[in-house]
């Protein structure tokens, strides 16, 4: 067991190596040096470029240079956001508790719908529930999340006259805790829910064909023909076995706090690390950029161990394989 | 003798291929869905002969400030739009924009650009995808490394490389790139294809590790058949099937990105249209003037959905255990 997990470990920490050096080399690939990454603007003070020589010790060979990036960035502290000067991580780290809530509650929404959808389409295949959920699954994959998030805020300012964007209403600063908290978790709603509905869409759809497999799988027909009631068939046998794969996706789900967020933010002016990193991209503040890149990537590393861990608890067939 | 004639290929034996596209066109959904898609393609092809060129059927480049944001279905203003600058159908089919551009033009022009980044970017993808699952499918077992020290086989080399990209938030590390490079139609194909060559490469690999045990695959390698060519001529051939759907996939995420980025400013410039850019400028009118949003979300909408659609039929079809017979 020991042998497994130290093997685990060592790959993990080659993939966080190799991470680390495409997040750094991403702005390298501007063309020149990234000092020179827009020479002809006029805005690009030669201030600004000796803020790149030191952040990105330019003038060191570029081992060095990526050395010294994240011993500035993990240990010593010094690597500061170009825009304000603040140092990476604590600003990084104020934004991600502005996001928590709306991963969480995303999170909790996509797992309490996706699975019963997946689930009852795949036990009435063919049924005319089953072509109707098929049919709006993929109509909420295939929409554009910033054109569906502009007609749905539409319709609810228009409707029901409330404002929906940011953490809450503006305006409303020093009114009684609980009329505050009710505020807040209004304005978590949309921006929750439409941040869900391509996870519940996408996971559905594995739930489906996952449980698919399963029913058309031998052990199933052995359990209808020993003349088990259906319910323990599907719930029982085919459900639990169903679902082992998903155990995977937990870990995959960490990257949908960074990458998901971007578009969803920015659309409701949301402070949290998504719109962080798309401020950061249009004002050029690449050590936020870089860092959310690795932070993220790591926080994807961190979650697949620890569903490789589980899938190891859950499936004895893959313990037994790893030793 | 009696068994070999009876075990003769008879009229019914049915090959897997059809077998699987008799189950495809038997799910209307995802015929629906190929329809959409070759309708789309018509429609692309189409844009580019009439949007194209020095004096094309449809401008979709003429501003007519005079013309600015009518609904669908008016008619131009005759007496402050010059003759040689009315739209050539007498009419704005889908309305105009905030310059007085036609919509209809800009679509269709727009519906080939949309189109190609979704091409271009998947073939890069597949491309890789099938190189690397093809190494990693044949060669997995080899170890590489430096010199005389062998670090690893091939295939945990390309395993890993895919668990280095799968740890990315896909679509910020595009936009970074994209923003780092400056948005451009090519950059921003590059960087979408070589950033989702993931799934393809998993799909070949495992397709491959099943097929090269086979006697068909011993055959040719004991005529001398060279690895490359085993691979390029006898398995892909063979493991064709789950590339397509991932393909079809593709095109769709492909299209969805764009237009993400032209949300956030970063997608295909203009003045080249795409159905991404024409969406996030017209969503600044959506009060005044909400068919600039509508016409092209909707178009989006039908479009991937229709690759999607199609794509997973043919997942369905192309997979014995989900196959309806």
């Amino acid at each position: 067991m020991l042998s497994v997990l130290l093997r685990i470990g060592w790959k993990k920490l080659w993939t966080l190596f190799f991470v680390s050096v495409i997040s750094f080399a991403v702005i390298h690939l501007a063309p020149g040096q990234p000092s020179q990454i827009d020479p002809l603007n006029p805005r690009f003070t030669p201030e600004q470029l000796e803020r790149y020589r030191k952040a990105f010790d330019l003038d060191k060979p570029l081992y060095e240079q990526y050395w010294l990036f994240y011993r500035k960035l993990l240990f010593t502290r010094e690597l500061r956001s170009f825009k304000d000067s603040q140092p990476v991580l604590p600003k990084i780290f104020e934004r991600f508790w502005n996001s928590l809530p709306l991963f969480l509650v995303g999170t909790i929404l996509i797992w309490c719908y996706a699975f019963p959808l997946g689930i009852a389409s795949a036990i009435r295949r063919n049924s005319l529930f089953d072509k109707v959920t098929t049919v709006v699954v993929f109509a909420l994959i295939s929409v554009p999340g910033f054109y569906l998030a502009y007609l749905m805020i539409n319709f609810v300012v228009q409707t029901f006259h409330v404002d929906v964007i940011g953490l809450r209403t503006f305006g409303r600063e020093g009114v009684a805790p609980v009329l505050s908290l009710m505020d807040r978790t209004w304005h978590l709603v949309l921006p929750s829910v439409l941040g869900a509905t391509a996870g519940i869409a996408v996971l559905s759809r594995y739930v489906r064909s996952q449980m698919l497999e399963v029913i058309n799988s031998d052990f199933v027909r052995t359990a209808r023909a020993k003349g088990l009631p259906e319910d323990a068939v599907l719930y029982k046998h085919a459900l639990r076995n169903a679902l082992l794969p998903f155990v995977t996706m937990l870990g995959l789900l960490v990257p949908g706090l960074i990458g998901g967020s971007v578009i969803i933010e920015t659309i409701f002016a949301w402070p949290g690390i998504g719109r962080l990193g798309y401020e950061a991209i249009l004002s050029r503040d690449y050590p936020i950029v870089i860092s959310l890149n690795f932070i993220a990537a790591v926080l994807t590393l961190l979650g697949t161990l620890l569903s490789d861990l589980l899938y190891m608890v859950a499936d004895p067939r893959i313990r037994l394989e790893a030793e | 003798m009696a068994t070999l004639t009876e075990s003769r290929p008879s009229e019914v034996t049915i090959s897997p291929s059809r077998l699987a596209w008799r189950s495809f066109l038997r799910n209307r959904t995802a015929v629906a869905g190929m329809l959409a898609c070759i309708v789309f393609f018509v429609v692309a092809v189409m844009g580019v002969l009439l949007t194209k060129g020095e004096e094309p059927v449809l401008d979709s480049r003429q501003v007519r400030l005079a013309d600015k944001l009518r609904p669908p279905l008016s008619l131009p203003n005759r007496q402050a739009v010059s003759a040689e600058n009315l739209p050539r159908l007498g009419i704005y089919l889908l309305g105009t924009d905030d310059l007085g551009r036609d919509v209809f033009a800009r679509m269709l022009e727009g519906a080939f650009v949309s189109l190609s980044v979704g091409f271009v970017a998947v073939g890069i993808a597949v491309a890789i995808g099938i190189a690397l699952g093809g190494i990693a499918g044949y060669y997995g077992r080899v170890r590489i490394g430096i010199g005389a020290l062998r670090l690893m086989t091939v295939d945990t080399l390309v395993a890993g490389l895919i668990d280095v990209m799968l740890s990315f938030p896909a679509f910020f590390l595009i936009l970074t790139v994209v923003a780092v490079l400056k948005p451009s139609i090519l950059n921003i194909m590059i960087v979408i294809g070589l950033t989702s060559w993931t799934g393809t490469a998993r799909f070949v690999r495992a397709e491959i590790l099943a097929l090269r045990e086979q006697d068909f695959v011993q055959a040719a390698h004991a005529l001398g058949v060279s690895g490359p060519r085993i691979i390029l001529r006898h398995l892909i051939p063979n493991a064709i099937a789950p590339v397509l759907v991932s393909a079809t996939l593709g095109i769709a995420y492909a299209i969805l990105t764009e237009s993400g980025l032209s949300f956030l400013g970063f997608g295909v410039p203009p003045p080249e249209p795409t159905w991404g850019n024409i969406l996030s400028d017209g969503k600044n009118f959506l009060f005044d003037a909400s068919w600039l949003t509508i016409i092209p979300g909707t178009a989006i909408l039908i479009v991937v959905l229709a690759f999607n659609l199609f794509g997973e039929g043919l997942r369905e079809a192309f997979n014995p255990k989900l196959r309806q017979l």
